[in-house]
């Protein structure tokens, strides 16, 4: 990881996103104090990882990604009263309720007493998930929090997540290869390569910013190669028997200009419109970019802000 | 007070139920510890074992038994936690890590004193074995303890770092066995291989022990002859090294990321 920088509001939904060794688990390790920095900080809720870790360790509640994070062997009630208990809550009765709580929501109190071992898949990450909220934390940690799931436990992680932080107030962080969901999920999202951060920014305002870079123009007809020529750098595709072109307008190509090579190369013009980006495409080019910059700059620059009530790197 | 005791029984209460779901595991393993020590016995005693003589060497076994199951529960356990992640949630714990594994390792203590309650009963039992219980033995039974976790702690830094010391853990463990004067008298075996077994956790200690409890002698004979000294030594020595390196195998786990990875 180098030179990353952002705060986290509390109560919103973070996604980090990246492909493979992006340092998107790392991120997350690093702010559960599970890999030290070589220099800079992790604060979380305002408190040092490094220098105050009983009480930054008492904010957070984490599933990580591809590892079991509870005991097979022994029941998800077990499991539950176990965590809480090494997570600092004293008192037997506030456990034992709060351990029935997450397992009625989850739909796992008539089985636990089964080993969680027996369990699916999906039945094991919400053991997984209520174990990491056993103690109430304010800041839930969740690494792939759906990979391997089916679409139906897909789907109740989901909406856990979305009622963890808009019921509760609690702040998600996640990361995630599936942009469908970030896109989805998240208030604002991350996109990382090679340990750095390419882009920070609300998820909504991501996709505006692309959105207006990004413009389809929709012909009559088969557009032949030769023709689309007229428009480097866009992309063409067949579309109901029409032709899109697609592709960014921005410096001494303006979407006027646009219309008039069009009609200039005698091209039937149905219409031109932004192109709706999702963040699959934005990640791409995100990606794109920093590989041709060779990972020194995004193209958007980062932007640290709020209040610090989240994770807060510098590593 | 009352945070080391929850965490203490929490430990234990968890090693029970894991336990308790490999109990067939379990029970197989108590019998074979117990014909180990028969089939040893009968080849070191030339087809002949007496009671006596075995009384000596019951008490190195079971000593040893202490050994195999610390090395076991620090390296192997560890490397397993590693693999299922709860090592990382064990240490994403608001509580220290060193009360952590102060209460695993007190747990450990508990199950493995059942476990030698279990074997050492039955084959006092059946092979008609007499070792007398004398509060004396106590003192010295502790330090060799604290002694072997402190060796089972080096172990367990080692893991977190290089993750495939599971066979050096076994290799050390059988050595024990034949090292350790449970079976092979370390007068007898040569020079070097003398010192080096002396050096090792638990010999020093069973020495003690069978002196202590089988040959009636007091506390006092055995400090002032040197023995006991030494064992304190001994046993200062392994748990201060063996709690440096696992404290410096947690910061080279923290800093490379291994907590979680094999």
């Amino acid at each position: 990881m180098s030179r990353l920088e952002l705060t986290v509001e509390s109560g919103q939904v973070f996604g980090f996103l990246g492909s493979n060794g992006a340092g998107k688990t790392t991120t997350l390790k690093m702010a559960c104090g599970l890999v030290m920095p070589t220099t800079g900080t992790v604060r979380l809720n305002g408190y040092d990882v490094g220098k105050q870790r009983g009480q930054a360790m008492r904010q957070i509640g984490a599933v990580l990604e591809g590892t079991r994070n509870v005991y097979w062997r022994m029941s998800a009630w077990q499991n539950l009263l176990y965590f809480g208990r090494i997570k600092g809550v004293s008192s037997t009765k506030m456990l034992k309720a709060r351990a029935e709580q997450l397992l009625r929501e989850l739909d796992l109190w008539e089985r636990r007493k089964d080993p969680v071992g027996e369990f699916s898949r999906g039945m094991q990450q919400k053991v997984a998930i209520a174990a990491a909220l056993i103690a109430d934390p304010p800041i839930v940690l969740l690494d792939e929090p759906t990979l391997g799931l089916d679409v139906h436990a897909s789907r109740t992680v989901q909406e856990w997540i979305i009622q963890l932080a808009e019921e509760r107030g609690k702040t998600v962080v996640l990361t995630t290869h599936q942009l469908d969901m970030a896109e989805s999920l998240c208030d604002r999202v991350a996109i990382m390569s090679h340990g750095r951060l390419l882009a920070h920014r609300p998820t909504g305002e991501l996709l505006d910013l692309f959105r207006r870079e990004f413009y389809q123009l929709r012909l009559r007809g088969m557009v032949e190669a030769e023709e689309s020529g007229a428009f480097p750098g866009f992309t063409a595709s067949r579309e109901n028997g029409h032709t899109v072109l697609a592709g960014e307008v921005g410096g001494e190509l303006s979407v006027f200009e646009l219309v008039e090579r069009a009609r200039a190369a005698g091209m039937d013009l149905i219409s031109v419109s932004p192109a709706e980006p999702n963040l699959e495409e934005i990640f791409v080019e995100l990606i794109e970019r920093a590989e041709e910059t060779g990972g020194q700059d995004g193209g958007l620059e980062l932007e640290a802000g709020g209040r610090p009530a989240g994770t807060e790197g510098r590593g | 007070m009352v945070l080391t005791g929850t965490v203490l029984l929490n430990e234990c209460q968890k090693r029970l139920i894991i336990m308790w779901s490999y109990r067939f595991n379990f029970m197989l393993e108590t019998f074979m510890m117990g014909f180990l020590f028969v089939g040893i016995s009968f080849f070191v005693s030339g087809g002949r074992p007496e009671p006596e003589q075995m009384a000596p060497a019951l008490l190195g076994y079971l000593t040893w038994f202490f050994a195999a199951f610390a090395i076991s529960d620090m390296s192997q356990g560890i490397r397993e936690e590693t693999q299922t992640g709860t090592l990382e949630q064990m240490y994403m714990s608001p509580l220290p890590s060193g009360l952590l594994l102060a209460g695993r390792s007190v747990a450990s203590i508990f199950i493995s004193s059942g476990m030698v309650i279990l074997i050492g009963g039955i084959l006092m039992l059946v092979l008609g074995i007499r070792i007398p219980l004398r509060p004396e033995g106590v003192p010295v039974f502790a330090l060799t303890l604290v002694g072997l976790y402190g060796f089972a702690f080096f172990l367990g830094g080692a893991t977190l770092v290089f993750k495939q010391v599971n066979a050096l853990s076994n290799l050390l463990s059988n050595m024990l066995l034949f090292l350790n004067g449970s079976f092979l008298t370390v007068e007898r075996m040569p020079g070097w291989l003398e010192a080096f077994a002396r050096s090792l956790p638990s010999t020093q200690g069973i020495d003690v022990l069978r002196r202590v409890v089988l040959d009636d002698l007091s506390l006092a004979s055995v400090w002032q002859d040197g023995s006991l000294v030494w064992l304190t030594v001994h046993t200062a020595v392994f748990l201060f090294a063996g709690w440096g390196v696992f404290l410096w195998g947690e910061r080279v786990a923290r800093r490379r990321g291994l907590l979680g990875q094999y």
